[in-house]
């Protein structure tokens, strides 16, 4: 809400009506004949040529899964192969402009657009940089295989090295693109600009806006393609980066060469079916798919229906819209209106389409008829054509005996290693920043109102009598993670940081209330409601080589961004054979007094996921060291917060938060009060209520209490701790979460099973009710409060003298809960 | 539902158990947990707890009566309810009973309900105590079963173990008697008596020690050699270790006996010829030592064997043949330990009751035995000319002349005599 705009009354309630421009659909007319002016005769054949690449490759594919074998090859394929026979125009005619540096980002089915686009990639690049390229992915271990022995030219290597990197990679392969653990629906090679395709449907929607906006924010040349399915326009992922490409304020506010609408084209592979279900006709209403980006934008996002059975319509189409991007007019959405004749997969019956219906698309084979075409018009004999044919069933053939081969290309070695994967789930860089070059920033950072605002902090909470300042004048949690971020914005020039509410306002809870003075539009700006898109353009926007951080503004809103942060932020520095970084640390901030729906604490949903990093501080110091980590990392972080805590004070560190620059390492779990009867190991805010019990404790029952923040949730070590049970041989662990499922749970299992022989009691859990987080008045009965701790310790650990308890924690109580479900 | 109890099988050497005492009589309740009878093996005696709660319906059995192992010696189950089907041998009568007999029973039964009976007593046998008040105890000396506990649901917990440990001896002492009441055998039941004598039936585990003890003579050309060796540097080292003991440096009391053993041990890998089995035609020849340790109960002699003895360091053989002790005089000491042939050579030890010189009898199939004496102390010339009294520990060992000749009989002894006075832990 930029006070720049003003919402004029008289205007807006004015009457009047929408008039939306014509949709193209279909429109290109031009004969072979015709375009003969726009191409030599090599580029047609070659054009010929990659689409009979992908026909065999894909046929390849299919016998293999069918018949288990090729050419008289026999193999057992027992993964994935989602094919895309009968759209190879589309994916040629797609990738043939594309520059090297263009991005493609794709779905399940998208070994076509690979092939594509790499082969495109390979006709422009030089043999230099071809030659480096092969020789310096994983150490030339993928290209090894197919130069021992060539005898041909280097881009002759180069095509041997695209069609057995794709399909090792297909066949789980250590050699392969991503040493395997991409597979079929993940295989992806970024030197050719071929970003990860997704086995999600719409996964591609909103990642590949968040490439298009590094591209923007970083002035890196080139456009963004996101080739997602007709089916995929009903995924709510999808139609919110279609809303957050298509954000006003990319032309209304951004400034300078800024403003300007994103480089991104929606390409909508339109093989009109969704597995099985008809997009039009039975699962959707659009009728034409292009009619979308009338819903969209006033430029309706320029959107057409090309004929995908024509690779020079596609690429007409591509000339075009190319043009459109850059005069900064993004983004754009077109609909390639192609078919399939191969299943959904190999065990796709067809029983939802007719003989007729896949008879009648072969008949009209782009293969086939651009073949005539050229042997028409003149640009290629029918012998030269053959060639092509036979050269290319060599080539798949050498590829898959190569590929199949286990001297050659062997799975990786989990027997020897049994730990790599789990070494490739984190990259655990230090870097100051992801790219060298100066920052863009408004001013110098002491001229920064809030930089000098805390300068005049106390950032101790007490006095030296220990008395606590008051609430203004003491350095909070929020000013520990502030000084945190401006420092790294003015240091990695890639950092970037939107969310709800971010900019103007300074984040709704103050956290970034000087930053928009710091910064330019497009380094800190307010994103759509849209937490989808928020974290999946952070995913795009990591994966291409810049640091972000995305907000979720209640912890209760991440399962709006469901997928985003369990599916494919946590996979794809793994699932990418390590090429690919992370450096996301998404802010969660875990919400009170707002009820059922803003109250969660859902650390365990986060900490359950493999591949992400969990940390939750509850302090000034260890906010401000933990963010400093965090931005200072390669991998993606899940930082929690806490709304009850922003203006909290620093009262365990010594000499109060430094001003100066440090990082606290993940996964130490921090004594916050020392004890030596018991232990109390705390996650989130509700440290503050521990140290209540344990003061309560030791003045009233002489318990010493030791009370330790866990800090981190992953990585988590647990020695502190276990050296803790050791010497009170008791431990309770308490956190917001609702108990069942928990961290806490795990923690405490952990800690049974690691402790023992130490344990004077099972260590027992207090977490929050498993029921609706009730209104801020009742609140006291659902959130962990210190009386429960006392109450838990008395009946499950250690028998106060003279205590009474009021909270009903005894097994039988456990066992009815349980029993009941709640 | 009524269900059997059954004479366990304690160890895989064993057949049958004598049965001991009943401590349940027939009719009475019985809780998870209770003890039911005790039986006796070979040397050891055991107790039997109820696996179920009910009413103890029939016992098959009587005191003092030798059953096959796995063989069932009583019933327990709900009031009224048939035990026939249990009694030992009663399957293949059951198996007889026309079959239109037991389907009207069945019929008559119908509607079944199943009735559950939860047991709300804690009064089983079964010690809830945490992880860490059970390590305290054992490193305390701290009988848990004297403790009460304060915990949750009377868990005993570390600060019960701290208070035991921290009460005066008496009580602590008072502990084991209270805590072992059926370890003792039962009493002898009286067979005859006059004005002046009563013939009483002997126990199990004697009728076992006179036959071994009477074969042992009859089937070996026993004798015996006496030395004695000087024990000076046995008591420096006993010194030693005591006052670390005491310095909380160690925790295992190191005794002289432990020394003995240790040196025996080292004596025995010089004479292989004596860490033997003799067996008649042939001889048995171990590279283990398995040493047999005679110690002495309340229900007799007994020789348990620590397995591989020679593997051991000074502490190691201390805290193991403690234990072994422990476990003789508690009567839960593994039975196929007991077996003579489970050890190669045995040690049994009366320095403690002055003994000066014995003549030990071995343990067949063994092939010797050492007897350790008293401490004496005895003139030796100590330099030229200068006599002084020397502590000297007697030993005597008996070997089995078909097995061994005199000389390396006492070449063996001499070893051992070496060993104890050059002995280096």
């Amino acid at each position: 809400m930029p006070k720049v705009q003003y919402i004029n009354p008289d205007e807006v309630r004015k009457p009047g009506q929408l008039e939306f421009k014509p949709i193209p659909v279909n429109q290109y007319s031009k004969t072979v004949e015709e375009e003969k002016e726009n191409f030599t005769n090599e580029e047609l054949v070659k054009i010929y040529h990659d689409m009979v690449v992908i026909r065999e490759f894909e046929t390849m594919l299919n016998l293999i899964k069918t018949r288990g074998e090729y050419n008289e090859v026999p193999y057992n394929h027992p993964g994935p192969a989602h094919l895309s026979i009968g759209q190879e125009a589309a994916a040629v005619g797609m990738a043939y402009t594309l520059d090297v540096e263009d991005f493609i980002f794709g779905s399940h089915r998208s070994h076509g657009e690979i092939l594509a686009k790499g082969l495109s990639a390979i006709g422009k690049l030089s043999d230099e940089t071809l030659e480096k390229i092969m020789d310096s992915h994983f150490n030339g271990v993928t290209a090894a295989p197919v130069k021992e022995g060539h005898t041909g030219t280097t881009k002759e290597l180069a095509v041997k090295f695209l069609i057995y990197g794709t399909l090792a990679e297909v066949f789980a392969r250590e050699t392969g693109f991503n040493k395997g653990l991409g597979g079929s629906m993940h295989a992806f090679f970024t030197p050719f600009g071929v970003y990860p395709n997704n086995a999600i449907v719409g996964g591609s929607g909103d990642i590949s806006v968040g490439a298009a906006l590094y591209k923007k924010v970083n002035r890196k040349p080139g456009i963004v393609v996101a080739n997602i399915g007709d089916a995929s326009m009903a995924c709510g992922p999808v139609w919110e980066g279609l809303a957050f490409a298509s954000m006003d304020q990319f032309t209304q506010l951004w400034e300078g060469d800024m403003k300007g609408g994103l480089p991104l084209i929606i390409n909508i592979m339109n093989n009109q079916y969704g597995m099985g279900g008809q997009t039009t006709g039975e699962t959707m209403g659009y009728d034409v798919a292009a009619r979308i980006g009338a819903g969209v934008n006033r430029d309706q996002m320029h959107a057409e229906r090309v004929d995908g059975y024509n690779p020079l319509a596609v690429i007409d189409a591509y000339k075009r819209k190319r043009k459109i991007l850059e005069e900064k007019r993004g983004p754009v959405l077109l609909d390639v209106l192609t078919y399939r004749y191969s299943g959904h997969s190999p065990s796709d019956a067809s029983s939802y389409r007719t003989k007729e219906e896949v008879e009648a698309w072969e008949a009209q084979d782009s293969i086939i008829w651009f073949g005539k075409e050229l042997v028409k018009t003149g640009v290629a004999t029918e012998e030269q054509l053959e060639k092509i044919k036979v050269e290319t069933t060599d080539l798949i053939t050498y590829a898959l005996k190569l590929a199949i081969d286990d001297e050659v290309s062997p799975h990786m070695d989990m027997k020897k290693y049994p730990n790599l994967i789990g070494d490739m789930m984190f990259s655990n860089e230090s870097v100051d920043k992801m790219e060298d070059r100066p920052v863009e920033v408004n001013h110098p950072m002491e001229e920064n109102p809030r930089v000098q605002q805390l300068a005049k902090k106390e950032r101790f909470m007490f006095d030296a009598n220990g008395k606590a300042h008051s609430k203004i004048k003491t350095y909070g949690l929020r000013d520990g993670l502030f000084e945190a971020i401006v420092d790294r914005f003015y240091k990695d020039p890639t950092l970037i940081a939107y969310g709800e509410e971010n900019r103007d306002w300074g984040g709704a809870f103050a956290v970034y209330r000087g930053l928009t003075e710091a910064l330019p539009y497009h380094r800190l700006f307010n994103s759509p409601i849209s937490e989808a898109s928020i974290v999946g353009t952070a995913i795009g926007y990591a994966m291409c080589g810049g640091r972000a951080i995305p907000e979720i503004m209640y912890c209760d809103f991440l399962g709006r961004a469901g997928d985003e942060v369990f599916n494919q932020l946590p996979k794809w520095q793994a699932m990418s054979g390590n090429v690919i970084k992370m450096p996301v640390t998404i802010r969660v901030s875990v919400g009170s007094k707002y009820g059922a729906q803003h109250s969660q604490d859902w650390t365990a949903l986060a900490a359950h996921i493999p591949g992400l990093k969990v940390v939750f501080p509850v302090s000034p110091y260890d906010a401000k060291g933990l963010m400093n980590t965090a931005l200072q990392g390669t991998d993606p972080v899940i930082f929690f917060e806490s709304q009850r805590l922003y203006d909290i004070g620093e009262q365990f560190h010594e000499g109060g938060v430094p001003e100066g620059y440090y990082e606290i390492p993940f996964g130490e779990p921090d004594v916050k009060k020392a004890g030596s009867d018991i232990t109390i190991l705390t996650i989130g805010a509700t440290l503050y209520r521990a140290l209540d019990a344990a003061k309560t404790l030791e003045e009233k029952y002489s318990i010493s209490a030791e009370v330790i923040d866990a800090r981190s949730l992953v990585p988590f070590n647990y020695e502190a701790v276990i050296e803790s049970v050791k010497k009170t041989g008791r431990i309770v662990i308490s956190g917001d979460a609702s108990a069942r499922g928990s961290f806490l749970r795990d923690l405490a299992s952990n800690i049974t099973e690691l402790a023992f022989d130490y344990l004077d009691a099972p260590p027992v859990v207090v977490g929050s009710r498993n029921w609706i987080t009730p209104a801020h008045e009742l609140e006291d009965y659902f959130f962990p409060q210190p009386e429960w701790i006392i109450d838990v310790i008395h009946e499950r650990i250690l028998p106060l003298e003279g205590h009474v308890a009021v909270n009903d924690f005894t097994e039988a109580e456990q066992l009815d809960r349980n029993a009941r479900g709640i | 539902m009524a269900v059997p109890v059954m004479m366990p099988r304690q160890g895989q050497s064993v057949e049958s158990c004598i049965l001991g005492q009943w401590f349940k009589e027939v009719g009475e309740e019985v809780n998870e947990g209770d003890i039911l009878f005790s039986y006796e093996t070979d040397k050891a005696s055991f107790e039997e707890e109820a696996k179920e709660a009910g009413v103890l319906l029939a016992t098959f059995f009587e005191e003092g009566d030798e059953i096959p192992v796995l063989t069932n010696v009583a019933v327990v189950g709900k009031k009224g309810e048939s035990v026939d089907e249990f009694r030992p041998g009663a399957e293949a009568a059951a198996e007889e009973i026309p079959a239109s007999e037991s389907t009207v029973e069945t019929a008559d039964e119908a509607p079944k309900v199943f009735e559950f009976e939860v047991d709300e007593s804690e009064t089983g046998s079964r010690i809830r105590i945490s992880p860490l008040a059970r390590n305290m105890a054992a490193k305390l000396g701290v009988d848990i079963s004297s403790v009460k506990g304060t915990g949750p649901h009377g868990r005993i917990i570390a600060r019960d173990i701290e208070t035991a440990a921290a009460a005066p001896k008496v009580e602590k002492a008072a502990a084991p008697v209270k805590a072992a009441p059926a370890a003792k055998p039962a009493p002898a039941a009286i067979i005859e008596s006059g004005d002046d004598f009563e013939v009483k039936s002997i126990p199990n585990i004697r009728k076992l020690i006179a036959t071994a003890m009477h074969q042992s003579l009859q089937n070996s050309a026993q004798l015996t050699h006496h030395m004695s060796a000087d024990a000076r540097q046995v008591m420096k080292l006993r010194k030693k270790f005591k006052k670390q003991l005491e310095a909380g440096e160690i925790k295992q009391n190191v005794t002289i006996n432990d020394l003995v053993c240790f040196a025996v041990i080292r004596a025995l890998e010089k004479f292989p010829q004596v860490n033997t089995h003799y067996l008649g035609d042939k001889m048995k020849w171990f590279n283990k030592v398995h040493l047999g340790l005679a110690v002495d109960t309340e229900r007799g002699l007994m020789v348990p064997a620590l397995r591989n003895a020679d593997d051991l360091s000074i502490s190691g053989l201390s805290s193991q043949l403690k234990e072994l002790s422990t476990a003789a005089r508690n009567g839960n000491v593994n039975p196929d330990l007991l077996n003579p042939a489970a050890a190669t050579f045995t040690v049994s030890n009366l320095g403690n009751y002055g003994v000066e010189m014995f003549t030990p009898v071995i343990n067949l199939p063994q092939t010797a035995i050492l007897g350790v004496c008293t401490i004496v102390p005895r003139p030796k010339e100590l330099e030229e000319g200068v006599y002084g009294f020397v502590p000297m520990m007697g030993l005597s060992l008996t070997y089995d002349h078909q097995a061994l000749d005199g000389g390396e009989a006492t070449l063996f002894l001499a070893e051992i005599k070496n060993q104890i006075e050059n002995l280096q832990v």
